[in-house]
């Protein structure tokens, strides 16, 4: 009796996988080209964005460094060289990165003490108050034969009579202000300093401007590193493909459904976007850390690193490299998929 | 309800020859292959019945049509006119799933070029359909083994078609060609690059599995030793089937059975 004519059965995917697997190992030289192609262009992607990362870092760095100098040449100018001398800290609310940095360097520098206040509920920040010549003091005792004594953070000012009160028992009776925007109080017997940290309108401007056009160069450049990435990942697919003409139609022919081919080609693609993407991002952005470390030296660019971005920007890579990847196999999967079977048997292919 | 014409049609075919089963036929079937402008009449109205257990042997000279043949009657292209039924079921209306069905348990395909996966070692050539089938990898190896052993390729399963002689490899696609045990062989020119007892022995097995599991076997072929064994010859020339006569028939010493 003739057996009825059934459908053939859906294979698992790791049959597919096995497969594909093999191919790759087998075909090293030729997987290690398409795996190229995509790790150029997903290392063109991660370097610029870590480049822009790093720049801007660096931008910000360097700004906060020059600040922060400036805050120290103007506490100096009013008491000279820091040496030996007691320097009072009135913490009226959180700290802005320059204003930590500079306190931190006053701590660092050979003060003989640095008597700490917190108002307004502020927290004292942890690195600090473990140096060893920080210490807690209260409100009255911080001017004690203080040089001068700072006004940090974002908060209410002390008025006039309380800020004359924490200058009570101060060698010299300077007060100053480390934080933006202050209106100084009005203080009698002392000399009030305001740091001048707002900058000028133009200026900022100016910056405005200049972070526009940056912006839109960077996107520009995204699109094209992107543009790269699809035409070679989908070209190394396409060669793939013709590639094994007369394999897939073979397989057609010994009772590979379509649906198998097409996975055989979307697991290709995802494997090799996925491991590339992974190659690639870590190239790239080794790449640019390296560039940018010659030109701006490494220790800007190190201290100008920001861990969470990386990683930020390596998940992205990789995610844009899969699914790219995966994109540009629906053409030749579909049309390896759409094959007549007895086209292999004639390709030399 | 909608009436599936030729599924309903093939119903009617009767039964051909003396209570002989009549497993594949080919009705008018007709080949253009266009290349361009320039059409090549491959078939040109190919009328046959095969039946089930036997062993045919086609003949014809270079580009007569013999592989196209194969191809539609093997189901692994369209004919441009003319319909294939297998087993009384006109392939035509057979979905794609059904079809690679077909392709995997039912037929057996030898190609003209053999067509072996180069990236796969010969085991793995003769498992490929067996997982299309279904089967798990140990169940496949064994069996892969067993009809490797059986074509005389059980010493070097392990090598890739291209490590292999021309001969080897033609052994590797027969052994491949039984894998999911078919109920038809197809094969073109299966015996072209063996060795006079290395042929011998292959038309041995084709001539058992007719025998002792009523294969039916089909094979292109100018080994005399396969056309003396088959039970039918069928020649072809310029796309049409000229002649068809049992080998006791031909005389095989004249030029004549050319
Ligand atoms: N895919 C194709 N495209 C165009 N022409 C084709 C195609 N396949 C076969 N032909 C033509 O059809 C004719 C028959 O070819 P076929 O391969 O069936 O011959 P054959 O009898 O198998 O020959 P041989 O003994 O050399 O294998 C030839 O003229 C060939 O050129
Ligand atoms: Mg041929």
């Amino acid at each position: 009796m003739p057996s009825p004519i059934r459908k053939q059965v859906k294979l698992p995917l790791s049959v597919a996988f096995g497969v594909v697997m093999q191919g790759i190992r087998i075909r090293l030289g030729r997987s290690l080209v398409t795996l190229a192609g995509v790790i150029l262009g997903i290392a063109f992607l991660m370097s610029i964005l870590v480049g822009q990362s790093i720049r801007r870092g660096v931008a910000a760095e360097v700004n906060t460094r020059r600040e922060v100098k400036r805050m120290m040449s103007f506490l100096t100018a009013e008491t000279g060289p820091l040496d030996d001398r007691v320097i009072g800290v009135v913490q009226v609310g959180p700290l802005g990165v320059e204003e930590l940095r500079f306190l931190k360097q006053v701590a660092a520098a050979k003060v003989s003490r640095l008597n700490w206040v917190t108002r307004n509920g502020a927290q004292a920040p942890g690195g600090l108050a473990a140096a060893g010549r920080v210490s807690a003091v209260s409100e009255p005792e911080v001017g004690r034969d203080a040089s001068a004594v700072l006004l940090a953070g974002e908060g209410e000012v002390p008025g006039g009579a309380a800020a004359g009160a924490l200058l009570d028992g101060a060698r010299q009776k300077v007060l100053a202000f480390t934080r933006k925007s202050a209106t100084a109080p009005d203080v009698p017997d002392a000399s009030v300093v305001q740091l001048e940290r707002d900058k000028p309108p133009e200026e900022l401007e100016q910056e405005r401007l200049e972070g526009q056009r940056t912006r839109f160069r960077t996107r520009w450049i995204i699109v094209i590193s992107l543009l790269v990435t699809v035409i070679g990942i989908s070209n190394a697919m396409l060669m793939s493909v013709t590639e094994r003409f007369r394999e897939i139609g073979t397989m057609k022919c010994l009772g590979a459904l379509s649906s198998f081919v097409r996975q055989m080609f979307f697991i290709e693609s995802g494997l090799m976007g996925l491991a590339g993407s992974i190659l690639g991002s870590l190239i790239g952005g080794l790449f640019a850390w390296l560039a940018f470390s010659f030109t701006y030296g490494a220790d800007l660019v190190g201290s100008s690193l920001d861990l969470g971005a990386l990683l930020g920007y390596f998940a992205l890579c990789v995610a844009a490299g899969v699914i790219l990847s995966i994109l540009a196999a629906i053409y030749p999967a579909s049309f390896a998929a759409r094959m007549v079977p007895a086209t292999a048997l004639r390709s030399t292919i | 309800m909608k009436l599936d014409e030729a599924k309903f049609e093939a119903l009617f075919i009767p039964p051909a020859g003396e209570g002989k089963r009549c497993i594949i036929r080919a009705v008018d079937v007709r080949k253009i292959y266009r290349m361009g402008t320039v059409e090549t009449h491959a078939l040109r109205g190919a009328t046959l019945d095969i039946y089930a257990g036997e062993y045919l042997s086609i003949m014809g000279p270079s580009g007569s049509g013999k592989s196209t043949l194969f191809n539609m009657i093997g189901a692994l292209a369209k004919p441009t006119s003319g319909k294939v039924y297998i087993d009384q079921v006109d392939i035509a209306q057979l979905d794609c799933e059904e079809l690679a069905w077909l392709r995997c348990r039912k037929i057996g395909y030898i190609f003209q070029m053999y067509n072996l996966i180069q990236v796969m070692t010969c085991l793995e050539n003769v498992m490929l359909p067996m997982s299309f089938a279904g089967l798990n990898s140990e169940e496949a190896r064994e069996k892969a083994m067993f009809i490797l052993k059986l074509v005389g390729l059980g010493h070097r399963p392990l090598h890739k078609p291209a490590e292999l002689s021309g001969g080897q490899q033609q052994r590797c696609a027969i052994a491949r060609a039984l894998a999911n045990s078919p109920e038809i062989i197809l094969a073109d020119e299966p015996t072209a690059n063996l060795d006079l007892h290395t042929g011998e022995e292959m038309i041995e097995l084709f001539a058992r599995l007719r025998d002792e599991l009523s294969v039916t076997v089909i094979s292109a072929t100018h080994d005399l030793k396969m056309l003396k064994r088959s039970d039918r010859i069928l020649w072809i020339s310029d796309g049409r089937i000229v002649r068809t006569a049992r080998p006791e028939e031909v005389d095989f010493t004249s030029g004549d059975f050319h």
